[in-house]
């Protein structure tokens, strides 16, 4: 179960019209942008703001 | 019997409670199913809502308890438990597809993927595949052939060979709807292998390969030549040193030989030289031996010949003046005696001549009328010839000189013999000069000669003139005498 506010890697890029993919503690999970304005590239940490179950979180620029 | 006699009363109801004991140990134990740590139990049938660990899905009409690694009790009969593996699975893939530029190609491919770890990944592959597990990989294959024709479909053939990310976006992309549903994860998706019937890559590749191998071929010709200058390089500096080698040998060789017969001439060397020197002091003692000789001849030969010579010269030269001062003496004298009869004849002649004048004119007053004319002939002729013979008489004097020469010259031979004639005491005579000593002793005589020649020359004409010329004169005067005689006569 997945709270928001959680950290989270990028181990696939995530922008608009594309599934990224985020690594929390060790789970893979696809990954789509909060705001689709947002872009983020493998490597960076995002915050998981949503989580749709089963493995789909979307994710806003970390804090 | 005997054994049953033994039994005390109490043990009946321990064994009795020993055994209810393991049995409801066994019991319990046949009813607590514990998974294994990559298995998942769902269990299904009595008091399926009243699972603790279910209450973040409570309202996810499971059906089932799903339980991951802990055991659950399970009441046989009315509950049934089945295991789904959570481990990991592999789905080959050959798909014949067409990429993005229209290519045709075949792709052989992999996914790799499990059932996702959580409950509702766990139940949404529970609902599809449990008790079919071993038909999972077929039904994935199919699911994701479908999926891998669109994939390859959005990308180029050199993105399926180099972008291994874009491959990885493209599946998350497309199977992201597909793999949820069905409670999966896919962990990789690989291209194993593109058969290219168009060879497209081949083709692809082509240009690089031609450049690579032109490259190479420039390389290794460069390196052959390289190769080829450091050898030839390297070949000429051996023959340099090689050369330099001999040169040096040569040269060492020369200056050993050179050594070598110096060392074998040494010897003989050494002989001349010490002959030389033996030959430089004999040389040495004949200088000093002729040194002496001469010292000897000049005291013995030479100052006495000078002494002699000098005696001669003396004697010779006092003769000379001797001779010099009597024919000037004698000259002096003629040459008076002449001048007083020449003054004596002078006077005559003079008082003759008048006389004779005044007769002739007398006579040629009286004869005048009848010998005019031969007189003047006469007198045109005895001019003539007086004339003539005046050039005689001239000519006689000037001429004079020369008869005096001529005798003299004639006998000059005597008078130098008569010179010389101081010689004829001197036995053998050394002469100190050289060619210049005789020339000196020869030129001595000859002065002494010509000396003597003066003075008999002068002695000769003082001797002479008074005569000749009074000779002269008194024929002249003969001849001219009778013709003034005659005409004094007529």
């Amino acid at each position: 179960m997945l709270n928001p506010g959680t950290r989270a890697r990028v181990t696939g890029d995530i922008r608009a019209g594309v599934t990224g993919e985020v690594a929390i503690s060790g789970q893979r999970y696809l990954a789509h942008p909060f705001d689709r304005a947002d872009a983020f590239l493998k490597g960076d940490s995002v915050v998981v703001v949503e989580y749709e179950p089963p493995r789909t979180v979307y994710v806003a620029e970390g804090l | 019997m005997l054994l049953a006699a033994e039994i005390p009363g109490f043990a009946v109801p321990l064994g009795i409670a020993f055994v209810a004991v393991i049995a409801a140990i066994i019991i319990f134990r046949s009813m607590w199913r514990v998974p294994e740590p990559n298995q998942a139990l769902i269990i299904s049938g009595l008091n399926r809502g009243k699972d603790a660990n279910n209450t973040a899905a409570p309202n996810e009409s499971h059906g089932f308890r799903i339980s991951v690694g802990r055991g659950k009790f399970v009441i046989p009969g009315v509950q049934r438990v089945r295991t789904l593996n959570l481990d990991l699975h592999e789905a080959n893939l050959v798909v014949e597809c067409v990429t993005n530029q229209a290519v045709p190609v075949i792709i052989k491919g992999v996914v790799i993927y499990k059932v996702g770890d959580d409950e509702t990944s766990i139940s949404n592959a529970a609902r599809r595949f449990i008790d079919q597990e071993d038909q999972m990989d077929a039904k994935v294959h199919n699911v994701f052939a479908g999926h891998m024709r669109s994939i390859i479909g959005n990308l180029t053939v050199e993105q399926l060979i180099r972008e291994r990310e874009m491959l990885t976006e493209q599946v998350r992309s497309a199977s992201e709807a597909e793999v949820q549903k069905l409670g999966l994860v896919i962990d990789s998706m690989q291209i194993l292998e593109i058969d290219d019937p168009s060879d497209y890559i081949t083709n692809l590749g082509a240009p690089q390969q031609a450049a690579i191998a032109s490259a190479a071929r420039v390389a290794k010709a460069d390196a052959d030549r390289t190769a080829a200058e450091a050898e030839q390089i390297a070949r000429a500096q051996i023959a340099a040193a090689t050369r330099d080698t001999n040169i040096k040998t040569a040269g060492f060789q020369a200056e050993v030989d050179k050594a070598n017969e110096e060392a074998k001439q040494a010897g003989p060397l050494a002989e001349a030289t010490a002959r030389q020197a033996v030959i430089d002091q004999q040389a040495k003692a004949a200088e000093r031996e002729a040194e002496r000789a001469t010292q000897e001849l000049l005291a013995t030969v030479i100052r006495p010949a000078e002494a002699e010579a000098s005696a001669t010269r003396t004697r010779a030269d006092a003769a000379r003046d001797k001779a010099i001062a009597e024919a000037e003496a004698e000259a002096a004298q003629t040459t008076k005696v002449g001048q007083a009869k020449a003054s004596v004849t002078e006077v005559t002649g003079a008082a003759e001549a008048a006389a004779t004048k005044a007769t002739g004119l007398a006579t040629a007053e009286v004869v005048k009328a009848t010998g005019l004319a031969e007189a003047e002939v006469t007198g045109k002729k005895g001019e003539a010839e007086g004339t003539a013979l005046k050039a005689r008489a001239e000519g006689l004097a000037a001429n004079q000189e020369a008869v005096i020469n001529q005798q003299m010259a004639e006998r000059l031979p005597e008078i130098v013999a008569a010179a010389a004639h101081a010689f004829d005491n001197v036995d053998s005579m050394v002469v100190l000069n050289g060619a210049t000593g005789v020339v000196d002793a020869v030129a001595q005589i000859a002065t002494q000669g010509m000396a003597m020649y003066g003075g008999l020359k002068d002695a000769f004409a003082h001797a002479e003139t008074p005569v000749t010329p009074v000779a002269s004169v008194g024929a002249s005067s003969t001849d001219e005498a009778p013709d003034s005689e005659a005409a004094l006569d007529a």
